[in-house]
């Protein structure tokens, strides 16, 4: 009896020991396949780390010519940035291109440097120089080694002071812009920017901006010289600097080189923005084998900079088209499988803006791409945002700026854009506060006074993929890469309509 | 939110005066140091940590690079590590499909990620007060990526897609994929990085959950960190995000590549893409560790970098001869090659081109260079060097492209020394070296 007892002790104690093993085992198990608590959801943030701007310094010569310095010292190289207001708007009626040109022969030659001493010298420094034309100025971009500053700021002033305009060093360039244009207009989102603003500025002085490759072929160098002499002048021009500099020398360096440039008046006569398109437009661009649509839709916005509605203007534009997240990739792409990518943008021009939706889709959901896109349009003047929409775009914008004033170059761009539009406060010094005060009811509004007239659509396609899917259209405009309009297509009416 | 803009307006009239006087005011031509403070510590997984800080800006950089790239495929399995990669944007435990991306985007951050021979590397910039956010969403997908059949067959679909587009975008793909197969006699070394289309379309969850699960481990990455960070915290961060995952097993290190033979080898490749006749030269040169690194950097400055480099001026400006030409060193893993491709307008231009070409190869060869001419390119290169430590991102990857070579960090000053130490004398011995008859030409005739 006691025996058996014993046993029956045992045997129990044995069962309870294999039950805890199998418990702790299974615990285990458990502890090892449950993830940490941590892990299932995204983390929040800390508060938002002070942001201290760069900061900026001015000086101006006796010359008129404005010197702007932003410091900033992680990096031995110096951005130089020159602005001359003699974008492609500046051109003579009949000489458009004259502007670019004349930028593109900035670094060709001067006074007793041939274009070849220039590059050689450029590439002594470390540096890379480039020159743009917008339609309101005119840029000229050096990256050099800290240690030339000196001999860059030398160069530049020889390049800009007594550029050399050689007749044949332009009929190279000519030569050359012509072919760039020519590649360029295989590219269906330069065609489609192109045509926007070929409908939009039509009969506008910025139209000028627009120029096939033909009329580069009859610009003179007297065009050029003329075009030079009546812009290129201190007081019309504003050097900015980025990089490890203190203003004394910087200016003294700038003053050295600069301060025989001659000041002359130079007259920039208002212009006023260009009329806003008031009709639905439906413009096919041809691009041969083209087997996608890439459509922008667009319209002028008579956005005075100064008028505080730029930055509700941002976070609409955000909550639109602004990255992946925004409405428009949401829908276009993620949702209908329609588009490869939607966004939305917005340019900035001296008295006005262009708001611009664009998106690049399968050629069979043409038609029903750009009434998503109208969609999206009606649904924000609607007032169909939500506050967390909102939050969610200035959330956006705020995190993003640092971005933007990282590298040398883009801080440069970002402070020159500031003041060449004026807009100093909205760009620059008070855009983080700004930001952050815009609320849904400004949003509303803006979108309310800009948004709700009709934008003009272009469809950059082969035509023999896209007309299928068009057909709902009353009224289609057709035209070559050269904007040149082929012909109009009108819906037949139906018996019921006649 | 508070910061300190100050615009300081100063009217200086300073005219004529000072110009006159000639005054130099040019800046002291010191070298300056671009070196900065790391911190660098291994977790208990093996995953190598870097941190860098950097105050200017409230933003952080993270990148994490995995020691992965094309030549870890198995023949037949080519495309694999570049799947993966666009793999990892499909979701993990906790993150959906894409999520990745729009968490980013949403705080105004900016992200990407980049596969090559032998290194597959993700990396994101975002407001600093965010990194909890990357740390999270980058130690989840390195823990339980979502390999799913949906996810697969979109992937591979996306893939074929762009190898396709890739081919229609450059007419020389073939021919370029023809002589990376003379370059490099292994095949793991050479094949596509995009893989090929077949290859891709016979891939199995199997194959893509082993790559995953061998090379996708801690003790096979490296966390690069760059930007406003507090260090402790950051490392608790780091800790508490990325030590539980477990330790992968060691990776068998890759078989050593056939050599390359040592002689002269012409070929001739049909290309039915091409546009106009061209032909590329290569040469093996010494591995990417090699001290001759140095200065095969500034040599190919010199040859081949700005529009006053030798191969340019002679070619492209004075002679005319080719209208394309690009080329420099290439590293994989630890090989090397020096690689120019020239396209030119007829087969009379491209063998003048390449009598041009080595009558300029055996000048470097047997005429030292001059101390302007060297500066110059010394000058260049060392712009493009410093440019990688302007931002938070570069530094980052900067510092992670190092250690997954390396297997260290070095200071990049010091780096930086070494390349402005070539002398002429030394240009001249390497070009000697390397610039042999045991040259592999490719010439490419339109079909």
């Amino acid at each position: 009896m006691r025996k058996h007892l014993f046993y029956r002790m045992k045997r129990r104690s044995w069962l309870n020991l294999c039950l805890c093993l199998l418990l702790a085992i299974f615990n285990w198990n458990s502890l090892l396949l449950s993830q940490e608590r941590f892990r299932k959801t995204p983390p929040y943030p800390e508060s938002l780390a002070e942001l201290k701007l760069p900061e900026v310094d001015s000086a101006s010569l006796s010359n008129g010519l404005a010197l702007y310095l932003i410091h900033r010292d992680n990096v031995p190289i110096i951005n130089l940035r020159l602005i001359v207001f003699a974008g492609e708007s500046s051109s003579p009626e009949k000489l458009p291109g004259v502007a670019t040109l004349t930028a593109k022969m900035i670094n060709l030659g001067a006074l007793d440097l041939s274009s070849a001493e220039i590059d050689e010298r450029i590439e002594f420094m470390g540096g890379n120089f480039t020159s743009s034309v917008y339609d309101d100025y005119s840029v000229f971009d050096f990256n050099f080694l800290e240690e030339h500053l000196d001999d860059a700021i030398g160069l530049l002033s020889r390049m800009i002071l007594f550029p050399a305009f050689k007749k044949l060093e332009i009929e190279n360039m000519k030569r050359s812009m012509k072919y760039e244009l020519l590649n360029k207009k295989s590219d269906p989102e330069f065609l489609a920017r192109r045509q926007i603003h070929r409908l939009l500025f039509k009969g506008h002085p910025y139209e000028k901006s627009i120029y096939n490759e033909d009329v580069i072929i009859n610009l003179t160098q007297r065009d050029l010289a003329a075009f030079y002499d009546k812009y290129y002048k201190p007081n019309n021009s504003i050097v900015f600097l980025a990089g490890n500099l203190n203003l004394p020398t910087a200016s003294r360096i700038v003053s050295r080189h600069f301060s025989t440039w001659q000041r002359k008046e130079v007259n920039h006569p208002f212009l006023p923005p260009p009329k806003a398109s008031d009709r639905k437009r439906i413009c096919v661009v041809n691009l041969p084998r083209a087997k996608d649509a890439t459509i922008y839709m667009g319209n002028v916005l008579s956005m005075p900079g100064a008028s505080g509605e730029l930055l509700p203007l941002f976070v609409l534009n955000q909550v639109l088209g602004g990255t992946t997240a925004s409405r428009l990739f949401m829908n276009l792409r993620e949702s209908k499988g329609y588009a490869y990518w939607a966004f939305s943008e917005i340019e900035i021009f001296k008295n006005f803006c262009i708001f611009l939706i664009k998106t690049k889709v399968l050629a069979e959901v043409t038609y029903k791409s750009i009434e998503e896109a109208f969609n999206e349009l009606k649904s924000v003047t609607d007032g169909e945002i939500s506050s967390f929409e909102i939050e969610q775009a200035k959330s956006y914008l705020i995190g993003n700026f640092p971005l933007q004033i990282e590298a040398l170059p883009s801080l440069s761009f970002k402070v020159s854009e500031s003041r060449i539009f004026n807009l100093e406060d909205e760009l620059w010094s008070k855009y983080y506060e700004k930001i952050m005060l815009v609320n849904s009811q400004q949003v509303f509004e803006t979108a309310r006074k800009y948004l709700l007239s009709t934008p003009v659509v272009v469809i950059v396609g082969d035509p023999k993929n896209i007309i299928d899917y068009i057909t709902e259209f009353e009224e289609i405009e057709f035209y070559d890469n050269r904007g040149i309009l082929q012909q109009t297509i009108k819906k037949e009416k139906s018996s019921e309509d006649r | 939110m508070s910061r300190s803009s100050k615009s300081r307006k100063t009217i200086l009239i300073i005219g004529l005066f000072l110009f006159t006087l000639g005054v130099n005011f040019s800046a002291p031509s010191q070298e300056k140091k671009i070196s900065f403070p790391i911190t660098q510590f291994e977790l208990k997984n093996g995953l190598q940590v870097i941190l860098a800080e950097d105050y200017s800006l409230p933003l952080v950089s993270v990148v994490v690079g995995y020691n992965v790239g094309s030549i870890n495929e198995s023949p037949g399995k080519t495309g694999l590590a570049y799947l993966l990669q666009k793999m990892m944007f499909q979701g993990s435990e906790n993150v959906g499909r894409m999520q990745h991306i729009k968490l980013i985007d949403n705080i105004g951050g900016i992200l990407n990620a980049t596969t090559t021979e032998d290194k597959t590397i993700f990396y994101q910039t975002v407001p600093s007060n965010q990194l909890a956010r990357v740390l999270w969403l980058e130690s989840d997908r390195m823990n339980s990526l979502d390999v799913n059949s949906l996810n697969i067959e979109q992937v591979k679909e996306a893939l074929i897609e762009e190898n396709r587009n890739r081919k229609e975008a450059n007419p020389y793909f073939e021919s370029l994929l023809a002589f990376d197969n003379l370059l490099y006699p292994d095949p793991a070394f050479s094949h596509p990085i995009i893989g090929y289309e077949a290859d891709i379309r016979e891939l199995t969850a199997e194959d893509i959950k082993n790559f995953y699960k061998t090379f996708y481990t801690p003790n096979n990455a490296v966390l690069s960190i760059a930007g406003n960070i507090d260090k402790r915290k950051t490392e608790r961060e780091i800790r508490k995000y990325f030590e539980t995952i477990p330790r992968g097993n060691n990776i068998s290190p890759l078989p050593e590549s056939d050599p390359l033979e040592k002689k002269e080898m012409v070929k001739t490749f049909e290309d039915s893409m091409a546009t106009s006749p061209a032909f590329y030269l290569g040469y093996a040169v010494a591995s990417p560790s090699s001290a001759d690194f140095y200065p095969l950097t500034i040599l190919e400055y010199i040859l081949l970098r700005g529009k006053t480099s030798r191969l340019y001026k002679r070619l492209i400006e004075r002679e005319r001869i080719g209208f394309n030409l690009i080329g420099g060193l290439e590293k994989r893993k630890n090989l090397a090659r020096f690689k120019i491709f020239i396209v030119s307008n007829n087969w009379m231009m491209v063998e003048r081109c390449q009598k041009a070409l080595f009558s300029e190869l055996n000048k470097v060869r047997i005429t030292p260079i001059s101390e302007e001419e060297i500066l110059k390119s010394k000058n260049l290169f060392k712009m493009d060097y410093l440019r990688q430590f302007e931002t938070s991102l570069g530094k980052a990857l900067s510092l992670a492209e190092t250690f997954l070579e390396k297997k260290r960090v070095d200071d990049p000053g010091d780096e930086l020394e070494k390349y402005l130490a070539v002398t002429p004398y030394i240009i001249m011995r390497t070009a000697k070296r390397y610039f042999t008859e045991e040259s592999i030409i490719l010439n490419v005739k339109i079909k």
